[in-house]
């Protein structure tokens, strides 16, 4: 485990060195997600200015859910931005370099990449949290709590979906259709769905633990939220894991030439 | 003419070779359509009125519908020609004997129609089912007509985006803040009748409304006096962004450092 740990944080040093070679850009694409993360929430500014609240969620929540959020979207593509592309890694014959090395082939293929405007996501979700008006040291232990529990959700089901490509010989078109169903989901009012709708946002797109649940335990410490995003983590991580694997099983190369950098 | 033609006829069949995938890319406006229903369901409801600003729930899905038709179903060309512009690309489509503008345009519009044509067939049979029947088909003809508009400053604005790769190193920044300004100026996610009357004011002075709002306010409720302040904004602003198109690409050119090999 320790072993894997300095793996990872070698992995990490190696990514942001790479991504910092071309500063400007990072910096401009971070900068470009911040901008776009915030006008993005105007709209719900200006909805909530209209119509204050809808069954009983209101601006300084979403101020929290859109944080979480964004900063768990914006995690998961620093520590692990070939989440992103896996299905297309899969399709192309990409895990050879991963398979021929001595390091779990999951974790090495996902925390291969860094998706630079990631940092604009990650600190956009801080600034939503401090925007909200409920900011406090206790709530700020939460929801980095919560991020990280968050994110680990969302990564499990970027696998999840991507690991169909091991069946369907095909990736890109359910990523994104994926990535968007699941973010979709979380930034809007849960309270807006009925209890089928909620059943599919915690069993199947688990956006509920990306949005409202999370955001639920920064607002206020509960024993039994944690444990639910504390389930939801593990259970869907060990989805993951498992029907990655399952798949890898199916794999072939596709013996095509590549250089990974 | 005919070259456009010619250009335009294969990446209409381009897209359509491919049904299965057509259809799959399009069935995301089925998640947003649904999603959008809960929302301005239970909106209404809260308000106690069947009509907000002249707008009855039936109307808003319609006008949603058509604004996300529009803003899914217009081409990335931003990113097309950037990456033209960055790979080197261009010089392949620079020395032929047609204008590359005009190129660009062919080839977007001829993207860009079987998509938005299967948004709207898919989409319209879902809002159909959860909010009422479409508009009057007396209405269709000058809603395309501002469609057609919308479409074309869209494009010019993409291509400006575009064609800031000879300067910049990262186009992916502005395309998202213009994605996000067209969301909250042009009324994509709230129709700008729902906003406070200064931001309206703000938001119809600049061009982002005549590429979505207008045309989609025209479906739901077509109005004579309307229609020609749409037709004649979009023309204004035709004017404006394509003279800036035209002048950037002349001055682009003179840039251009094509390296052989």
């Amino acid at each position: 485990m320790l072993r894997e740990l300095k793996f990872l944080l070698s992995l990490w040093k190696t990514n942001l060195a790479a991504a910092m070679e071309y500063r400007l850009a990072f910096f401009s694409q971070s900068i470009g997600m911040i901008l776009n993360d915030a006008v993005y929430f105007v709209v719900w500014i200006i909805f909530f200015d209209r119509f204050p609240s809808i069954r009983g969620w209101q601006l300084t929540d979403m101020f929290i859910v859109f944080g979480i959020s964004a900063s768990a979207f914006g995690l998961a593509g620093l520590l692990f931005g070939n989440a992103f592309n896996l299905g297309d890694i899969i399709v192309k014959g990409r895990l050879d370099y991963y398979l021929s090395l001595p390091r779990p082939t999951l974790l090495h293929v996902l925390a291969s990449r860094v998706v630079p405007s990631s940092f604009g996501d990650f600190l956009y979700g801080f600034i939503s949290y401090f925007a909200s008006g409920q900011f406090s040291m206790g709530g700020l232990g939460r929801f980095i709590i919560a991020v990280a529990l968050a994110m680990t959700v969302f990564l499990a089901f970027l696998v999840l979906v991507q690991s169909l490509a091991f069946w369907m010989g095909t990736g890109g078109v359910f990523t994104s259709m994926a990535i968007n169903a699941i973010v979709t989901f979380a930034i809007y009012p849960i309270t807006l769905f009925n209890q089928t709708a909620k059943v599919i946002l915690f069993l199947v797109i688990p956006a509920a633990f990306m949005g409202a649940v999370p955001a639920g335990f920064v607002k206020g410490f509960s024993w039994s939220t944690l444990g639910l995003m504390l389930l939801g983590a593990a259970g869907f991580l060990t989805l993951a894991i498992l029907v990655f694997h399952a798949g890898l099983r199916r794999y072939e190369s596709g013996s095509a030439y590549q250089t990974e950098v | 003419m005919k070259k456009y033609l010619a250009v335009f006829k294969i990446n209409l069949l381009n897209s359509l070779t491919y049904p299965a995938e057509l259809v799959t890319r399009s069935a995301m406006i089925l998640l947003f359509m649904w999603i959008f229903f809960q929302l301005w369901r239970i909106t209404f409801t809260a308000a106690g009125s069947d009509i907000i600003n002249s707008l009855s729930l039936r109307d808003t899905m319609w006008y949603l519908l058509l604004a996300e038709t529009l803003e899914l179903g217009r081409p990335r060309l931003a990113r097309v020609i950037s990456e033209q512009v960055k790979d080197g690309s261009i010089a392949y489509l620079l020395n032929k004997p047609y204008n590359f503008l005009l190129y660009q345009l062919s080839s977007g519009l001829g993207e860009s129609l079987p998509r938005m044509g299967m948004l709207f067939v898919l989409g319209g049979a879902q809002v159909w089912a959860m909010a009422g029947p479409p508009p009057d088909l007396v209405n269709w003809p000058i809603a395309l007509v501002a469609l057609a508009g919308a479409w074309l400053l869209h494009f010019c604005v993409n291509a400006l985006i575009g064609l800031s790769a000879f300067a910049v190193e990262e186009v992916a920044p502005f395309e998202w803040i213009y994605q996000k300004l067209v969301f909250i100026l042009g009324g994509m996610l709230i129709p700008l009748d729902f906003y406070p009357v200064w931001l309206q004011t703000i938001a119809k002075s600049l061009p982002f409304a005549y590429m979505m709002y207008g045309p989609a306010r025209l479906f739901v409720q077509p109005d004579p006096v309307f229609f020609t302040q749409i037709i004649l904004g979009q023309l204004l602003w035709l004017a404006v962004l394509g003279g800036l198109l035209v002048l950037v690409f002349s001055r682009g050119m003179k840039r251009l450092a094509i390296n052989g090999g």
